[in-house]
């Protein structure tokens, strides 16, 4: 390779500017959303993400419903029947649950649909309205894989935030005039509980966005996580841009709604 | 050391600094010994998670006197080999024995993990108290800083430090190491404004002690307590985080011994014909890691109930 090849190759990806030019040529993309274009595939940044998006926003969804079934009940359960086998129960499958590595918990689900149900994870992704059962039976398991974890976190957020309100005096007060169980636990204590807990979901919701990057590759699944890791690997620096703008982006947006959010399980909360 | 007992070792003229420093250093191993009594019969998981973390130190310490194997020699006779008399927990694709792998990934495992959570919530420690103590602009632009790195997944930001130095152990421990630093940054300051009001630091500033003095005498003593505790906490964040990166290949570098680097490739591509390549390694994670945080759990409530993390 000569000299003037190399030349021209940098003249072609843009690498001959200054640093403080390819940022400028960059930010004046981004109102266009123009986010370059790969300096491996040449393919524009923006249809690429776009491609993968889909795949790690849906499976982002499930984990979340699945997270969030898992988590409420237990945490509420702990926190009322606090001190007794169930919270002890609960505390153990979160505690495990945190130290569990997801990408493992996947590798021994592989395990076992390989030895029970000769299943291997298909190598291309079925879009959802192509053929939803396809579609829901290839993201269960990743889905399953990383909830469990997720829901180990919520849960913990669940049982502290309900054993703090269940203290409370106006708790104590429902309880003395005499108003059902499950009144009080729904109406009065998990409401006000809810604020930490929603900002837990939300947090991890916005982390498993790009953030799934091993369960990815151990399913098999060509998701943003995947995408980071081979942009890494093969040192395309304007996809690591857009991805990490990306990253970003969905942790703001999913900050805000948390704040919405707030307002709604609070009237006390205002922004004025 | 005060100026009265420079004197007394002076007059006395036998007496060494070190011995007239002894009863104190004594009493305070004492008062150590008391309370580590007193977190075991209040914390009986706690107190267990602490010797099993102990018992993997010395099993990694040992390693090279207990591994029954070479980690790193092949046999290509005895590939996929199963679990038994002579391979405990199998052999991998290359031959080489799972069990002896562990021993030695243990190493490398609480290498890493030291290595990273103290560097790390260290400089986060620094860093939050110098941003709490000085308050104004300082602490704005450290808290936007702060906001920056905060706002990309843990791992991802360790990706991008380390797509950034290369892999490689040291780099590995410096990139989860910064990543560490805003999140630690946070509850240090946090508990650090609360320390910076209090009057005896109002007094000090009054007597006219500098900052340095201030902020070593009277400001770090007192958020030792959230210190040691995101510093557990964050121990099996590391070693987790380290077993992510290595899987993926962007961490320890092959053919050393790492725990997530035994789960990456063979292990599930033939996860169906040697399961216990995936199986043990994933079980001396999720163990560890276990146990770092029940550990991080009882000192969290013996130390700072309030701390939410």
């Amino acid at each position: 390779m000569t000299a003037s090849v190399i030349e021209a190759e940098r003249a072609r990806l843009g690498l001959n500017k200054p640093i403080w030019r390819q940022f400028v040529d960059w930010m004046g993309g981004l109102p266009r959303f123009d986010l370059g274009t790969s300096m491996w595939t040449a393919a524009p940044i923006a249809k690429e993400i776009a491609l993968r998006f889909q795949l790690s926003l849906q499976l982002a969804i499930m984990s979340t419903l699945i997270a969030v079934t898992l988590a409420l009940p237990l945490g509420i359960a702990a926190a009322v029947r606090r001190g007794t086998w169930v919270d002890h129960l609960v505390q153990i499958l979160s505690v495990a649950g945190l130290a569990t590595p997801s990408f493992w918990l996947g590798i021994l689900l592989l395990l076992f649909l390989l030895s029970n149900f000769h299943w291997l994870p298909p190598l291309t992704f079925t879009p959802l309205w192509v053929d939803p059962k396809a579609n829901l039976l290839q993201l269960i398991w990743p889905a399953l894989a990383v909830g469990y974890r997720y829901s180990a976190v919520t849960t913990r957020m669940t049982r502290s935030a309900m054993l703090e309100v269940l203290q409370e005096d106006y708790v104590r007060t429902a309880w003395a005039k005499g108003v059902a169980q499950r009144v009080i636990v729904i109406r009065h204590a998990l409401r006000n509980a809810m604020l930490p807990v929603v900002t837990v979901i939300g947090l991890e919701f916005a982390f498993l966005i790009g953030g799934l990057v091993v369960t990815e590759q151990v399913f098999n699944l060509n998701g943003i996580g995947k995408l980071f890791v081979d942009a890494i690997a093969r040192r395309d620096y304007t996809m690591i841009q857009g991805l990490l703008l990306l990253v970003a982006t969905v942790y703001i947006v999913v900050n805000f709604l948390i704040e919405l959010l707030y307002v709604w399980l609070d009237p006390r909360v205002s922004y004025g | 050391m005060s100026g009265s007992t420079h004197g007394s070792v002076m007059a006395s003229g036998v007496r060494t600094v070190a011995q007239a420093r002894g009863p104190a250093l004594a009493a305070r191993r004492r008062v150590q010994r008391r309370w580590l009594a007193r977190f075991a019969r209040r914390y009986p998981l706690g107190a267990m998670a602490g010797l099993a973390i102990l018992g993997l130190m010395v099993l990694a310490g040992l390693a090279n006197h207990l591994a029954p194997y070479d980690p790193l020699a092949n046999d290509f006779g005895a590939m996929f080999a199963a679990p038994g008399a002579r391979h405990w927990f199998g052999t991998d694709v290359f031959g080489r024995d799972v069990l002896s792998r562990i021993l030695y990934g243990a190493r490398t495992a609480l290498l890493v993990g030291f290595g990273a959570s103290l560097v790390g919530a260290t400089m986060g420690g620094i860093v939050g108290v110098a941003a709490a103590y000085f308050g104004g602009t300082t602490d704005l632009i450290i808290q936007r800083l702060a906001d920056i790195m905060i706002s990309f997944p843990i791992i991802i930001l360790a990706l991008a430090i380390v797509a950034i130095l290369g892999s490689g152990t040291f780099n590995l421990i410096a990139a989860i190491a910064l990543s560490f630093v805003p999140r630690i940054e946070l509850v240090v300051r946090a508990s650090a404004l609360s320390v910076r009001e209090t009057t005896y630091v109002e007094a000090a500033r009054a007597i006219g002690a500098r900052h340095w003095r201030i902020v070593w005498r009277h400001m770090v003593p007192n958020v030792t307590a959230p210190y040691l505790v995101m510093l557990t906490v964050f121990l099996g964040q590391a070693i987790l985080l380290e077993a992510s990166l290595s899987f993926l290949g962007l961490g320890v570098n092959e053919p050393t011994p790492a725990w997530g680097l035994m789960l990456s490739g063979a292990a599930i591509e033939f996860v169906q014909r040697a399961p216990w390549m995936a199986v043990f390694p994933g079980l001396a994670i999720t163990c560890t890691v276990l146990a770092f945080n029940v550990l991080g759990d009882s000192l969290r409530d013996a130390l700072d109930p309030r701390l939410r993390i």
